[in-house]
């Protein structure tokens, strides 16, 4: 397990050092609400104030793009690179690299998640107790796990030029129509309810304004995990021959 | 084929046991049986697509065999690895980017049970004068050193490097190989493929032949060498009395386009001693050695004559193999334009 924490802490060092990855998963968000926060303040949106649904909104977005597209690129890459063949030669038990990989992507959304949300607390005005507050930024990390399911499923399934495309795919298609540049209404809405980046959004929401979250929420995402992480074992196992 | 070892003792290191690997219908890996023995430096030799990348790639669980029972230190080659006694570097191994290659060298230190310092593997490597560079800035030759540093960053007692040498040119070749004797000088195993016959000569005691899979020889440089006719004979000759030509000692194979004739021979003293002996005066005489190509001409020609003396006589029409009659037609062609 040390040597597996090593290989994580590289991994780490490593984002910190990507630019690219700093400008999506921290520094979109970040502008995004100090441009849009403060032209929305009046107004209200799945039960409450604008500012504090983007606040939520904008934390998933930086999260959810470092989870997916980031790893998906990494791990597609590395493997054709033949880093994962390398490191096969190592005395790392087998799964190391994997798990890694979702704990450096763990660690890594820590940040782009707290950033937003102290700029909502600070600048946006959004307010609530402490739990809340560790509530909502905590559905939004273990919601990422979703997506980082996925990004090992497309990074070790696909060669890294189709992978960069794919990933941006599903993260626009999620994001957009889970609600996450803009709150969804009507029609769209009805779609949005079975994405997990819409009902980790409402689950937030729902914290904020005191209402009880409904079962299907939390359904709704585990279901998606539960799909992702099944179709990532699958893409694990099926390459083990030519890793 | 030859088999059965003589020299090095004790229990095999690694052991080959009709290993087959096929993929749809190539086979890739066709029947390979062979020992390693403790402290033996072994060449794997054979040209591209001989099978010896998919064979070390199984060696190390990379893949698995189709059939047969490949076995390290006495278990399964799993084991081995993760108990950190082998050290491997492959030709299609990569590295981490955006690290330095200190800070990688330290990282898979770190994964080994048996850890060297640092500082003294950059050194053995060679790449101490670049360990604070990053990996992805670093040149072909210098990649391939890092390679080579992540394989010995343990004690262990088993090497594999897959075509080491790669991308270096001539002087970090040398520098390589001046560094890797220093690593078997203290009792290790060395298994190195490498399609330079010159590099098998140099650096190994025993070389080990594959071709489209299948083990075509076994011996030490100095009997494959011999085996595939080490020498190439050309001279000119005027009224040619072809089965007397045939009938030369150490003779491997003739090849006669009007008065130009062209013997490989293991012995070419003796083959040129008993032309001369027998009155024939040659012109142009050249002596030349083989390359590794002819040399496997020779040798699959002699493997697909199921002749197992290496003095056998075979003519040059009875090659069955087309691969091999096309490259020695070309090669034909080219001494015709060389004028030779």
């Amino acid at each position: 397990m040390n040597s597996t924490l090593a290989l994580a802490r590289a991994e780490i060092r490593r984002l910190g050092r990507n630019k690219r990855y700093s400008i999506f998963s921290v520094g979109l968000p970040v502008v995004l609400y100090l441009v849009i926060a403060p032209s929305v303040k009046h107004v209200h949106v799945y039960g409450v104030s604008y500012p504090a649904y983007y606040m939520i909104a904008m934390a998933s977005i930086g999260a959810f793009s470092g989870a997916l597209t980031g790893n998906a690129q990494r791990i597609s890459q590395e493997r054709k690179d033949g880093w994962v063949r390398q490191l096969r030669l190592t005395a790392l038990p087998a799964n190391a690299y994997v798990i890694a990989k979702i704990i450096a992507s763990m660690v890594i959304t820590v940040p782009s998640i707290a950033i937003v949300l102290l700029l909502g607390r600070f600048y946006g005005g959004v307010h609530m107790e402490l739990w809340k507050w560790l509530a909502v930024g905590g559905t939004i990390w273990i919601g990422s796990l979703t997506f980082t399911a996925l990004a090992v499923a497309l990074g070790y399934r696909f060669m890294p030029d189709t992978v960069q495309p794919m990933a941006m795919f599903v993260y626009f298609v999620m994001s957009i129509l889970g609600g996450l540049w803009f709150a969804l209404t009507g029609f769209l809405a009805k779609i949005g309810h079975v994405l997990p980046t819409y009902q980790i959004t409402r689950i937030g929401t729902d914290l904020i304004s005191n209402q009880s979250v409904p079962a299907t929420a939390y359904l709704t995402i585990l279901a998606w995990f539960a799909g992702f992480v099944v179709l990532a074992v699958l893409a694990v196992r099926g390459t083990a021959e030519t890793v | 084929m030859t088999q059965g070892r003589m020299g090095a003792s004790g229990a095999p290191v690694v052991s080959f046991e009709n290993v087959r690997k096929v993929y749809g219908h190539v086979k890739a890996v066709d029947g390979l049986t062979m020992d390693l023995r403790p402290g033996e430096t072994v060449a794997f030799l054979g040209p591209n697509g001989a099978g010896k990348s998919t064979s070390l790639d199984m060696l190390l669980d990379l893949r698995k065999p189709t059939s047969g029972t490949i076995r390290m230190f006495g278990s399964d080659p799993y084991h081995a690895i993760k108990a950190g006694r082998v050290g491997a570097m492959l030709q299609s191994g990569g590295l981490m980017p955006e690290v330095t290659v200190r800070e990688l060298v330290a990282l898979v230190t770190g994964f080994h049970p048996r850890p060297l310092p640092v500082d003294q593997t950059l050194k053995r490597a060679g790449i101490a004068s670049f360990a604070g560079q990053r990996v992805d800035k670093l040149s072909g030759g210098q990649t391939q050193r890092v390679r080579f540093a992540l394989a010995i960053v343990g004690e262990c007692d088993l090497i594999v490097l897959d075509e080491p040498t790669a991308a270096m040119d001539v002087e970090t070749r040398q520098a390589f190989w001046a560094n890797m004797k220093a690593e078997v000088a203290e009792g290790r195993t060395l298994l190195f493929a490498t399609h330079y016959l010159e590099e098998a000569d140099q650096a190994a005691d025993r070389i080990v032949v594959i071709n489209k899979g299948r083990l075509l020889a076994d011996g030490t440089p100095s009997q494959i060498k011999a085996r595939a006719g080490a020498k190439r004979i050309s001279f000119r000759l005027d009224r040619i009395d072809e089965p007397f030509l045939l009938g030369l000692p150490a003779l491997v194979n003739v090849e006669i386009r009007h008065d130009l004739v062209q013997i490989q021979s293991s012995d070419s003293d003796r083959t040129l001693y008993a032309l001369l002996d027998a009155g024939y005066r040659p012109r142009e005489i050249e002596l030349s050695s083989l390359g590794l190509e002819q040399a496997f001409i020779a040798i699959t020609t002699e493997d697909d004559n199921s002749t197992e003396d290496a003095d056998s006589t075979v003519h040059d029409s009875t090659v069955h193999d087309s691969t091999v009659q096309d490259s020695a037609a070309q090669r034909a062609d080219g001494y015709a334009r060389n004028g030779r």
